[in-house]
């Protein structure tokens, strides 16, 4: 069979690409059925108006004008984007600042008893399924007898309301995403240890401060990792803020904690309108992608500035 | 200036298994503006030597005493003492020019100033037209001269290199090695320097030290290590070829460098008898090496070979039947169990 290379490269690529790596076959398989089948149906029922009991019947743009005076879906997309902005920052300081206070000289005192219970600790929260961990919160938030206000009113300092004031949930939900940071740290770990001791030590010859070590060395050589792990966040924190908003809000009170996830949800279970609520989820795709294309690009630039010889 | 190592000892506790004796008691001076070398096989500790002197390792016991002043406690960073790292240490991330800066700047000097001085010292190393560049594009030469430049630019109390040129091909190192030289004159500090190049120790120290096993073994100019090396571990570790060291009667090694030895054929009617102090044998290898051959004999009776260097010309092959001889001023005696000079 002749090829036509100018008529349809990608095509001949793909095809390429299965033939010399079989072993990536039920990778490519799993992803076409789990991810891009379910997406493109989500994308073709966009604009369709779909109950679940018959046909999807095409509609046009219609979803996507009513999309546009949603005032309900974007105050949900101003949650997420509000949760995100605080919630990313955070739980990078956190997986970064543990990864670098527990990775220290291999050999010297980085495999101590010590270290290997912080790098534990820093791990466990992530291994707690996300529905236990939302319930765990809300006992720990809980205005009557939970351990959280109980400990601000000993220590003095007003209690926010967590469950029950709109700022207030807002913090609470901020605090149950803020510590799931596992996966993050062992990135940012191997990140930090992947760095020569040498470049360290030359530093340290020179005179330089710990600080100076820090930020002039550690933090740019792992800037690239780090804004990769903050895409992942950002997609992490405003796709997957689904459970904690579902079991420790509820949305409420006065849908100040409503995220974009929990309202397409109960568009697409609750009032059955599954054609409109693939209008929402694919904007919300669009919106993320359009969010985390900026640190995507810099982490290549910068990848690519300090690419070194193997 | 000077740079005194007194007594350092040093242990690593290796996790399982036997500790390890990095430093065995190791004394060692570097004058005012002498480049010391200290060449040994790897594992030897002449690494770890260098580390204590810069601080980056504490010793067990001993003491580092640069000016007169002991630094055995004082950290890395206040000891004034500039490093090269076999890899360099350039920060890929910054330019060469900021690389060569960066030590002025972890001491505060301002950018402008810092910014001066990298230009001129550029300008000294001739490494100038590099300032621009990215340290992934420099070559093995290349990324060791901004090193260098990285101590230039500051006045050192004392400059250690940890095997530099390593990583640098054949060609550049012998340019390389006058260049550090220069450096170290132009600095006019004690400089030690770590190889395990023997080539490389005898050109360039003004006194070698040769280490193993964590001890320092024998401490002086390369042509008296050369002359009258203290041991036969000296004796094989220093040298463009280890020397030969022969089992003779009396509780006696003798030892002769195989630039040294003459070979006479067997069929040249000289005998299979080489007389005294020479020996008869068979040639079990022979190695071009341009002008020279290395040739590898089995004299009769032993299993211990012995290499001889000899013209090209008057290359044997192998299986030939020779017999060798040497001057009895080449020859080297050594205890047959200390190992020590006789």
């Amino acid at each position: 069979m002749r090829r036509h290379p100018a008529i349809a490269p990608g095509i001949w690529g793909v095809v390429a690409a299965i033939r010399r790596w079989p072993l990536a076959m039920p990778y490519l398989l799993g992803s076409l059925l789990l991810v891009l089948a379910p997406l493109a149906l989500a994308a073709a029922l966009a604009f369709t108006d779909y109950f679940g009991f018959r046909a999807p019947e095409f509609t046009g743009v219609a979803n996507l004008a009513r999309l546009a005076g949603d005032r309900t879906f974007w105050d949900a997309v101003g949650v997420s984007a509000l949760v995100a902005v605080v919630v990313v920052p955070l739980r990078l300081l956190l997986a970064v600042g543990a990864a670098l206070l527990l990775a220290r000289r291999p050999g010297f005192d980085g495999r101590g008893a010590t270290t290997a219970v912080g790098r534990t600790s820093a791990y466990l929260p992530s291994v707690i399924p996300d529905a236990a961990w939302a319930l765990l919160w809300l006992w720990i938030l809980n205005p009557l007898y939970g351990p959280l206000p109980a400990l601000l009113g000993v220590l003095g300092v007003p209690d926010p309301g967590f469950l029950t004031t709109p700022w207030g949930a807002r913090l609470g939900l901020v605090l149950v995403m803020a510590f799931q940071v596992g996966e993050a740290f062992i990135v940012a770990l191997a990140a930090r240890t992947a760095i020569p001791a040498r470049l360290h030590e030359a530093i340290e010859v020179e005179g330089g401060s710990a600080w100076f070590a820090m930020t002039r060395v550690t933090l740019p050589l792992m800037a690239p990792i780090v804004l990769v792990l903050a895409v992942r966040d950002v997609v992490v924190v405003v796709q997957n803020a689904f459970v904690p908003a579902l079991l420790v809000t509820g949305g409420g009170p006065a849908n100040a904690t409503l995220t974009a996830p929990l309202l397409i949800y109960r568009r697409a279970f609750e009032y059955g309108e599954l054609g409109y609520a693939s209008t929402l989820s694919v904007t919300l795709l669009v919106l993320t992608g359009i969010a985390a294309a900026f640190p995507l690009w810099l982490a290549a630039r910068l990848a690519a500035r300090q690419r070194t010889r193997a | 200036m000077s740079l005194r190592i007194e007594a350092a000892h040093k242990d690593f506790r290796a996790r399982r298994g036997a500790h390890v004796v990095a430093l065995d008691g190791v004394d060692l001076e570097a004058r005012d503006g002498e480049l010391l070398v200290v060449v040994g096989p790897s594992a030897s500790g002449k690494s770890t030597l260098l580390r204590a002197v810069a601080g980056l390792e504490s010793l067990d016991a001993g003491r580092v005493v640069i000016d007169d002043r002991d630094v055995t406690d004082v950290p890395a960073g206040r000891r004034d003492v500039a490093l090269v790292f076999q890899e360099a240490a350039l920060y890929p991330h910054q330019g060469v020019a900021a690389n060569i800066g960066i030590g002025e700047r972890a001491r505060g000097s301002r950018r402008r100033a810092v910014e001066t001085r990298v230009r001129e010292v550029a300008r000294t190393l001739d490494i100038e037209h590099l300032l621009e560049r990215m340290p992934a594009e420099l070559s093995g030469g290349e990324r060791q001269r901004v090193a260098l430049a990285r101590v230039m630019i500051r006045s050192p109390k004392v400059c250690l290199l940890d095997e530099p040129l390593a990583s640098v091909d054949a060609e550049l190192r012998l340019r390389m090695r006058g260049e550090i030289r220069a450096v170290q004159r132009s600095l006019g500090v004690p400089m030690v320097h770590v190889t395990h190049d023997q080539v490389e120790a005898m050109a360039m120290g003004d006194r070698v030290a040769v280490m193993d096993a964590g001890r320092v073994l024998q401490c002086d100019t390369p042509a008296e290590l050369y002359a009258r090396p203290a041991t036969t571990a000296v004796a094989r570790i220093f040298g463009p070829l280890p020397m030969n060291l022969l089992p003779a009667a009396g509780g006696v090694v003798v030892g002769v460098r195989p630039e040294r030895v003459r070979v006479c054929r067997a069929e040249d009617g000289a005998g299979g008898d080489a007389g005294d102090g020479g020996r008869a044998g068979s040639v079990v290898a022979v190695e071009p090496a341009g002008e020279e051959c290395l040739a590898r004999m089995l004299p009769d009776g032993t299993d211990a070979d012995l290499l001889v260097r000899l013209a090209w010309a008057d290359a044997p092959r192998v299986g030939d039947r020779v017999a060798v001889a040497w001057r009895p001023e080449d020859e080297h005696r050594f205890d047959a169990a200390t190992g020590e000079r006789r």
